[in-house]
C-alpha cells in the first residue's frame, strides 16, 4: 500500500509540473497585458516608457521559459510570489480563502449526502411509485438549475420574503446555510439519480435474492450488504465532487459574500494577476489528485478484491 | 408510504406559497429612540488596507468618514475649505493655512508639520502622485505650510489637495496605518476586515462638532442582486451604483425607497480618427449618433452628454448640433458619396464602412451596437471590433475609425485633467489626429490660469473647438444613482464623486 501511495505522489509531482506549465503558457499567450492592467488599476497613464519599465519591474520582458523557470524555482523554495494587484503574498491569500472554501465544500457535501442518500434508498425501494417519479423529477430540476438562479431564489424566498435568514450573513454557521444549500441542491439532484441507479443494481443481484430466500431481514440486507457494496461507486462520485468543490464556486461565493477560492480566482483572472492564478491552479490540481488518492485508499479499505489486486 | 409522500408534497407547496406571500411593503418602522443609530451601507469595492495614501484606499477611508483632506469638492464642484482654511498662490508657491481647530480623533491638533509629512508620504508611496516628490513642502509655523512646485501649478488644489489619496492621518499616533489609522474624520475605525466588512464608530472628539450617527457598517457586496435583496429585506439602509433593473423595482415602491439620480463625472465618448476620416464623414457621424436614444436604451444609467463635463459645471457650457440625419446624408453626399442599390453610401465602388473599436466595460459594447444601428439607418456600414486592452491597442495599432472609451473626465471640479489628456497634441488620449494651434495655445493658457472664472471660460472655448471640429463624440455621463431607506440623509447622494459618503451630518430615523 505504501508503495502504491508513493507511486501516486510521484504522479502528483508530474501532474503539478504539467498543469503549472500549461497554465503559465496559456496566460502567456492570452491577450491582455498584466502590466497594463496594473497601471490601469493604479490610475497611471500607460505611456510606452512607463509600460516598458513596469514590464521590466514585473519580469514580463523576459523569455517565457525564463519566467516559468524562475517561478518554479521560487515555488520549490516555498515562495508562491506576491499578487500583482496589491503586492500581498499569494500563499497568504490562498491560505485565507482555502479555509472558507473548505468549510463551504464540506458543509454543502454533508447537506447533499444527508438528503440524497436516504431519498435514493427510498426511490430505489419504491421504484416506479409516485414518490419515485416525483423525486426523480425534482432531482432532474435541481440538477438543471444554474447556480445563480438557485442562489437568488433561496435568497428571495428565505431572506426577503420569509426573513428566516439574513442576506447580509456573517461568516458563521448561520451564514453558511444558504451558500451551502445553493451548492448542495444541484449536487443532491445528481447524487440522488446516481445513488439510486447503483442501489437498484445491487438490489437486483443474486446475493440479495439468496439472502431474502434465507429469511435475512430486509433492513439487514439493505444496510449491511447493499449499501456496503454500493459504497465504492458512491465514494467515487463523492470523491470527484469533493475535488470540484475545492475549486470554489465563483457565483455562489460572490452572491453570498463568501471569500473563498472561486472568488479569489475570478478576481485574479479579471486583473491578470498571474501569480495568484498560478497558485490557485497549483493548489486545485494538488487537491484533486490527493482527493482521488484518498478515494483509492478508501477502496482499498472497503473492498478486499482491490487489496488482492 | 404513498399517503406520507402526498402529504409531504402538499406541505411543501403550502410552505412555498406561504413564504412568497409573507413579504411586507411600506417604509420600515423607525428604530426605538434609545437604540443606537447604526447606519448600514453596501459598497461595491473593498481594499486590504486603510492606509489612505496607498493605491485607491483613500477613496474608501473618505467614504468611511475616517480621513479628511485639506480641501474638498462641493456638490456644486467648487473647491471648499476642510482641514485648511485658505490657500494662496504666488507663482510656483502655494501657502496653505490650516484650520487651527483641526484635530485627530485622539485629540492631537493637526500641525502644519504633520500635514506636510502626509503630503510628502503620498508622493513616496503612491505611483500616481510620484510628482509630489519634486515639490518642496515646508511647515512655516504651527498652522501654515508652503508647497513649491517645479512649475506654476494652478490646479494643485483640485488635482492634489482635494484628492482622497491626500487624506490626513496621524503618522505618529497610528500604531497600525493599514488597519486602524488615527484620522480627523467624523468617524473612527471600530473593526476592519481586509477586503470585507468595515465598522466605524462616532468620533466623539470630532473637531467640527457633533456627529449625528453612532456608527456605520459598510458591507462589501459586489453582486447587484444581493444588494437589491439586502435592501428589500431592510438589512442595509442604502447604496450607490443602482442598476437599471433594480432602479425600476425601487421606483415602483416610493414609500419604501428614496432614489436620487444625478449626472456624475464618468464620461462615455468616442475618438473620431482624423487620419482616416474626412471632415464631412466625421460630421455625418456626429449628426447621426443619437445620445438621447442611447441614454434611453441604457435605462437611465447615463445622461446624454453635450461635452466631456456635466452641463451644471461652469466649464460645461458648450453646445453641439442636434441629431439631423438629413444633414448627415447631405454631408456624405457633399463628400462624393452616393447611395447604392442596397441603400448604403459608397464612393468609387467602395461601400463606406466604418471600423468601430470598443472594449467590454461601462456599456461601451452596447453603445457600439447602437451606433452601428444608427449609422446603418442612414446608409453607413460599420464593423465592430472588441479589444482587450484599449489603452495599448488604440495607441499601438491606430487601426480604427471610431474608438469608444470611458474615463472619469472631471476628477475633482476642474476641467484641465480631461482637456490635457484628450486634446493636447502628443498627450495620452490625443489619438485621433486632432491638431489646432489655437486650441493648443488655449490649453497652455488654461494650464497656468489661476482665476476660476477665466479657467471655465477657457475650458468652454477649448471644448467647443473640439466639438466644432468633430474630433470626438461625447455620448453620455454616467449617472450616480443612490437608493436609501426613507429618512436616511446625506450619504453623498448629491455629490457627483464616488469618494464622498458619510459625514457628521449623515442621519437616519
Amino acid at each position: 500500500m505504501l508503495k502504491y501511495i508513493a507511486k501516486r505522489l510521484l504522479h502528483l509531482a508530474g501532474i503539478l509540473v504539467a498543469v503549472s506549465f500549461l497554465t503559465f503558457l496559456l496566460m502567456y499567450l492570452a491577450p491582455g497585458d498584466a502590466a497594463v492592467k496594473k497601471l490601469n488599476a493604479q490610475g497611471i497613464a500607460v505611456s510606452a516608457e512607463v509600460l516598458e519599465k513596469t514590464r521590466a519591474d514585473m519580469g514580463l520582458d523576459r523569455p517565457f521559459l525564463v519566467q516559468y523557470g524562475d517561478w518554479a524555482f521560487r515555488v520549490l523554495h516555498g515562495d508562491l510570489g506576491a499578487s500583482y494587484k496589491d503586492g500581498m503574498s499569494v500563499a497568504g491569500k490562498l491560505g485565507k480563502a482555502v479555509g472558507y472554501t473548505a468549510v463551504l465544500a464540506l458543509g454543502s457535501l454533508a447537506l447533499a449526502l444527508l438528503v440524497s442518500l436516504p431519498l435514493a434508498l427510498l426511490t430505489a425501494l419504491k421504484k416506479d411509485s409516485l414518490p419515485d417519479y416525483l423525486l426523480r423529477f425534482l432531482s432532474f430540476v435541481a440538477n438543471s438549475l444554474p447556480n445563480f438562479l438557485i442562489s437568488v431564489l433561496l435568497m428571495y424566498f428565505l431572506c426577503v420574503k420569509a426573513k428566516l435568514l439574513p442576506v447580509v450573513a456573517e461568516k458563521n454557521l448561520k451564514g453558511l446555510l444558504l451558500p451551502a444549500a445553493a451548492l448542495a441542491i444541484p449536487m443532491m439532484g445528481r447524487f440522488l439519480r446516481q445513488f439510486r441507479a447503483e442501489i437498484l443494481e445491487q438490489l437486483g443481484k443474486d446475493y440479495v435474492s439468496a439472502a431474502r430466500a434465507r429469511g435475512v431481514k430486509a433492513r439487514y440486507i439493505l444496510f449491511r450488504n447493499v449499501l456496503h457494496n454500493a459504497s465504492i461507486s458512491i465514494l467515487t462520485i463523492v470523491g470527484l465532487s469533493v475535488g470540484t468543490l475545492f475549486g470554489g464556486s465563483v457565483v455562489i461565493e460572490t452572491v453570498f459574500r463568501w471569500p473563498g477560492l472561486g472568488k479569489l480566482a475570478m478576481d485574479a483572472i479579471t486583473n491578470r494577476d498571474y501569480p495568484v492564478l498560478q497558485g490557485f491552479v497549483l493548489f486545485s490540481a494538488a487537491v484533486y489528485v490527493l482527493v482521488n488518492l484518498l478515494t483509492d485508499i478508501a477502496y482499498h479499505r472497503i473492498d478486499p478484491r482491490v487489496r488482492q489486486e | 408510504m404513498k399517503r406520507i409522500s402526498c402529504l409531504a408534497l402538499i406541505l411543501a407547496v403550502c410552505l412555498l406559497l406561504g413564504l412568497s406571500a409573507c413579504g411586507e411593503k411600506g417604509p420600515p418602522a423607525p428604530a426605538p429612540a434609545s437604540a443606537p443609530k447604526i447606519l448600514k451601507l453596501a459598497e461595491s469595492f473593498a481594499y486590504a488596507s486603510l492606509d489612505a495614501h496607498k493605491d485607491w484606499n483613500g477613496w474608501y477611508t473618505s467614504i468611511y468618514g475616517l480621513t479628511e483632506t485639506l480641501f474638498k469638492v462641493g456638490d456644486d464642484l467648487s473647491v471648499q475649505p476642510l482641514l485648511a482654511q485658505k490657500a494662496e498662490a504666488d507663482g510656483r508657491t502655494w501657502t496653505i493655512t490650516l484650520d487651527p481647530a483641526a484635530a485627530f480623533s485622539n485629540g492631537k491638533a493637526l500641525t502644519a508639520d504633520m500635514a506636510a509629512r502626509n503630503l510628502r508620504r503620498v508622493g513616496e508611496v503612491n505611483e500616481r502622485f510620484s510628482d509630489v516628490k519634486d515639490y518642496v513642502i515646508t511647515a512655516v509655523d504651527e498652522h501654515t505650510l508652503t508647497i513649491t512646485t517645479p512649475e506654476v501649478y494652478p490646479t494643485l488644489l483640485t488635482d492634489k489637495l482635494t484628492n482622497a489619496a491626500f487624506g490626513i492621518m496621524d503618522l505618529d499616533g497610528s500604531a497600525d496605518l493599514d488597519n486602524a489609522p488615527v484620522c480627523t474624520g467624523p468617524f473612527k475605525v471600530k473593526s476592519f476586515e481586509p477586503e470585507g466588512t468595515v465598522e466605524v464608530a462616532r468620533n466623539e472628539a470630532y473637531w467640527k462638532g457633533s456627529v449625528k450617527l453612532d456608527g456605520v457598517v459598510f458591507y462589501y457586496m459586489n453582486d447587484d442582486e444581493s444588494k437589491l435583496m439586502a435592501m428589500q429585506s431592510r438589512e442595509i439602509d442604502g447604496y450607490s451604483g443602482v442598476t437599471a433593473a433594480a432602479k425600476e423595482i425601487y421606483a415602483a415602491d416610493p414609500a419604501s425607497y428614496v432614489l436620487t439620480v444625478i449626472p456624475a463625472t464618468r464620461l462615455q465618448f468616442y475618438v473620431l480618427n482624423e487620419n482616416r476620416l474626412s471632415d464631412q464623414v466625421r460630421k455625418a457621424v456626429n449628426l447621426t449618433v443619437d445620445n438621447d436614444a442611447i441614454a434611453a436604451f441604457l435605462g437611465g444609467t447615463v445622461s446624454p452628454a453635450m461635452g466631456p463635463f456635466g452641463a451644471g459645471a461652469p466649464y460645461g457650457k458648450v453646445t453641439k448640433p442636434k441629431v439631423d440625419t438629413a444633414a448627415a446624408k447631405a454631408a456624405l453626399e457633399a463628400d462624393g458619396y452616393t447611395l447604392n442599390a442596397d441603400g448604403m453610401y459608397e464612393k468609387d465602388g467602395q461601400v463606406l464602412t466604418l471600423h468601430i473599436c470598443f472594449y467590454h466595460a461601462r456599456s461601451l459594447d452596447s453603445i457600439a451596437l447602437l451606433i452601428q444601428e444608427q449609422l446603418k439607418a442612414i446608409g453607413v456600414a460599420a464593423a465592430l471590433t472588441g479589444v482587450e486592452d484599449a489603452d495599448s491597442t488604440y495607441r499601438v495599432t491606430g487601426d480604427y475609425d471610431i474608438a469608444l472609451y470611458c474615463m472619469i473626465a472631471d476628477q475633482a471640479g476642474d476641467p484641465y485633467y480631461a482637456i490635457n489628456a484628450l486634446f493636447r497634441q502628443g498627450s495620452d488620449w490625443a489619438l485621433g489626429g486632432f491638431r489646432s494651434d489655437e486650441c493648443e495655445a488655449l490649453i497652455n493658457e488654461l494650464q497656468s490660469e489661476t482665476d476660476v472664472t477665466k479657467r471655465a471660460d477657457l475650458a468652454n472655448r477649448i471644448v467647443q473647438m473640439v466639438i466644432d471640429d468633430n474630433a470626438f463624440g461625447f455620448v453620455g455621463l454616467f449617472n450616480k444613482t443612490t437608493v436609501t431607506a426613507p429618512g436616511v440623509r446625506n450619504i453623498g447622494e448629491n455629490s457627483p464623486f464616488d469618494f464622498y459618503a458619510v459625514g457628521a451630518e449623515t442621519d437616519m430615523p
